[in-house]
């Protein structure tokens, strides 16, 4: 039975393709099946995050159409043999998904021997956010440490505790953790930036992962490469410890803390 | 937007001024949408039933300001008036306020006051939301924070049987941007935080044990007795018996803190608690 994953956030532009590509990639690099879907009909970017988006011939819509059957549609990665990327439509939009096809299709690749399930939500709650929250088991919720942001996801995680079908059916509803993107410590030190504890103490929610600012991740995303798979970025390394906690291990928290500055540094007042 | 959990039920009696509702019943293919809406609407108080005075003294302010006579609705509030009026007196003021440019859409008012005019004039009662008529201080000086103790839950014991008590409500979930909580006929306790955006609702008094920082309304249906109590007050609204207060910035005194909320005649007041 595949675990199904909603990565979400409400607000736009937060980060959730970049961690649903990121965390995708971590799980497949520790042998596990894993599946993630684009769920933002008309307006996809998973493709274009994973590097595959010159091999998508058939996408979600078709399959839940049954234009063609679901293995046509998964493009396998290159780098990683055990990760599959179901793209979304260009064309059509939104009103194309259903929640009997949603739930088909999840169902075929729960069956297909899927360990984990990624759904990439679209932003906002309409219909998109919706069916890519309804199924799921458990939620990232990805937030930035800024006020709409943090406004937005409060929202999500009221939808995820009401609208979904683990909470509709009352068997332990969907399990949430946050995850903070462009976090940088030195804004944070001098007020400019909510802390953590700050988003702790506003969403009630402990939280999976802190992911630095960092410009490996607009690299990533021109060259379609998920920033995990970076030997040199920070973010990457905050990636691999979100995915380490998502599978129950106990990580200490990196990058939350400014970097002291060194002897020199300090000298020559840099 | 769609509902958020509301154990409580949604209130039915819709608002006079302007409090948002978050909530939409969606169906996708029926011929009707049904959802709740921002009103803002004018209250209007009379001190007579006499349809001749109150012409009388609109007959001046529709010449000074002709276009907002323009069949503008309004809610028609009685409780200024010394003696309870008889659906014919109020049937008449009706018909003058028509003549006046005003139609009546609503009556203002406790349900047990205005329930039979209200059902043989065909006019739905909405709560009466009204700000505080001169500036008062926020926060009072400790002392006023012990007024006569309040007997439990009279509100919650007024609407069930005389000898009966009403459980209060108790809410264990956050309540989230966008939520509604809503303790119909009796008191509401909520054991987690209430978030921005969220609001909380009892027709009783309203416990929230965590932090409040949507807003909170207490008496919904005119109990002014109602009190809100809060564990860190971070409160964008609060109202009592519809009266209310917005809170662009919260007092140093009270942010954060325990704080208590109650009427004192018109005037809303706030202290901290302990």
């Amino acid at each position: 039975m595949a675990e199904t994953i909603v990565v979400t956030s409400g607000k736009g532009g937060v980060g959730k393709t970049t961690t649903s590509a990121s965390i995708a990639v971590g799980l497949a690099q520790r042998g596990k099946r894993v599946a993630v879907i684009d769920f933002d009909i008309g307006l996809r970017n998973l493709d274009l995050i994973m590097g595959c988006e010159r091999r998508v011939v058939y996408d979600f819509v078709n399959v839940i159409q049954g234009d063609c059957q679901l293995k046509q549609a998964l493009i396998k990665d290159r780098r990683i043999e055990t990760l599959f990327v179901l793209a979304a439509s260009q064309t059509r939009d939104k009103d194309a998904l259903t929640s009997d096809g949603v739930k088909r299709v999840l169902d075929e690749l729960s069956a297909e021997g899927f360990d984990y399930i990624i759904c990439d939500s679209p932003a906002g709650i309409e219909k998109g956010a919706h069916l890519a929250m309804y199924f799921a088991d458990q939620a990232v919720v990805v937030v930035n440490p800024e006020v709409s942001s943090v406004r937005d996801s409060d929202r999500i995680l009221g939808l995820l505790a009401s609208r979904t079908q683990r909470a509709e059916q009352g068997n332990g509803g969907v399990k949430e953790h946050l995850l903070l993107t462009r976090y940088s410590p030195r804004r944070v030190a001098t007020g400019e930036m909510m802390s953590v504890q700050d988003v702790k103490e506003i969403l009630g929610l402990d939280v999976v992962g802190v992911v630095p600012e960092s410009p490996d991740v607009l690299q990533a995303s021109n060259a379609g490469v998920p920033v995990i798979l970076n030997d040199n970025s920070d973010a990457a390394r905050a990636y691999e410890d979100a995915v380490a906690r998502l599978l129950g291990e106990n990580v200490p928290f990196r990058f939350v803390e400014e970097p002291k500055k060194g002897f020199f540094a300090r000298l020559l007042g840099r | 937007m769609n509902v958020g959990p509301s154990r409580g039920g949604q209130p039915d009696a819709s608002k006079a001024r302007g409090l948002v509702g978050a909530a939409t019943i969606e169906t996708d293919s029926s011929a009707v949408d049904i959802r709740y809406g921002q009103v803002g609407l004018v209250h209007v108080r009379i001190r007579t039933t006499d349809p001749g005075k109150l012409l009388d003294d609109l007959t001046g302010r529709v010449a000074a300001a002709p276009h907002f006579f323009r069949r503008t609705a309004v809610c028609l509030e009685l409780a200024a008036l010394e003696t309870p009026a008889t659906v014919p007196e109020v049937q008449a003021v009706v018909d003058a306020l028509r003549r006046a440019g005003m139609l009546a859409v609503g009556l203002a008012g406790d349900p047990d006051a205005v329930g039979g005019l209200s059902m043989a004039l065909n006019l739905p009662i909405l709560s009466s939301f009204r700000a505080p008529n001169r500036p008062v201080p926020v926060v009072q000086p400790a002392e006023a924070a012990a007024p006569a103790p309040v007997t439990a839950s009279p509100s919650a014991q007024a609407n069930a049987s005389p000898e009966g008590l009403v459980a209060a409500q108790i809410h264990q979930q956050p309540v989230r941007s966008g939520q509604r909580v809503y303790g119909r006929n009796r008191d509401l306790i909520v054991t987690a935080a209430v978030g921005a955006g969220a609001e909380v609702m009892a027709d009783g008094c309203l416990h929230v044990y965590g932090s409040l920082r949507g807003r909170a309304m207490a008496g919904a249906h005119g109990e002014t007795s109602a009190r809100i109590f809060c564990q860190e007050f971070y409160a964008e609204l609060i109202s009592i018996a519809g009266i209310f207060r917005v809170f662009e910035t919260i007092p140093s005194e009270l942010a954060g803190k325990p704080v208590q909320a109650w009427l004192a005649g018109e005037d809303l007041r706030l202290a901290r608690i302990g």
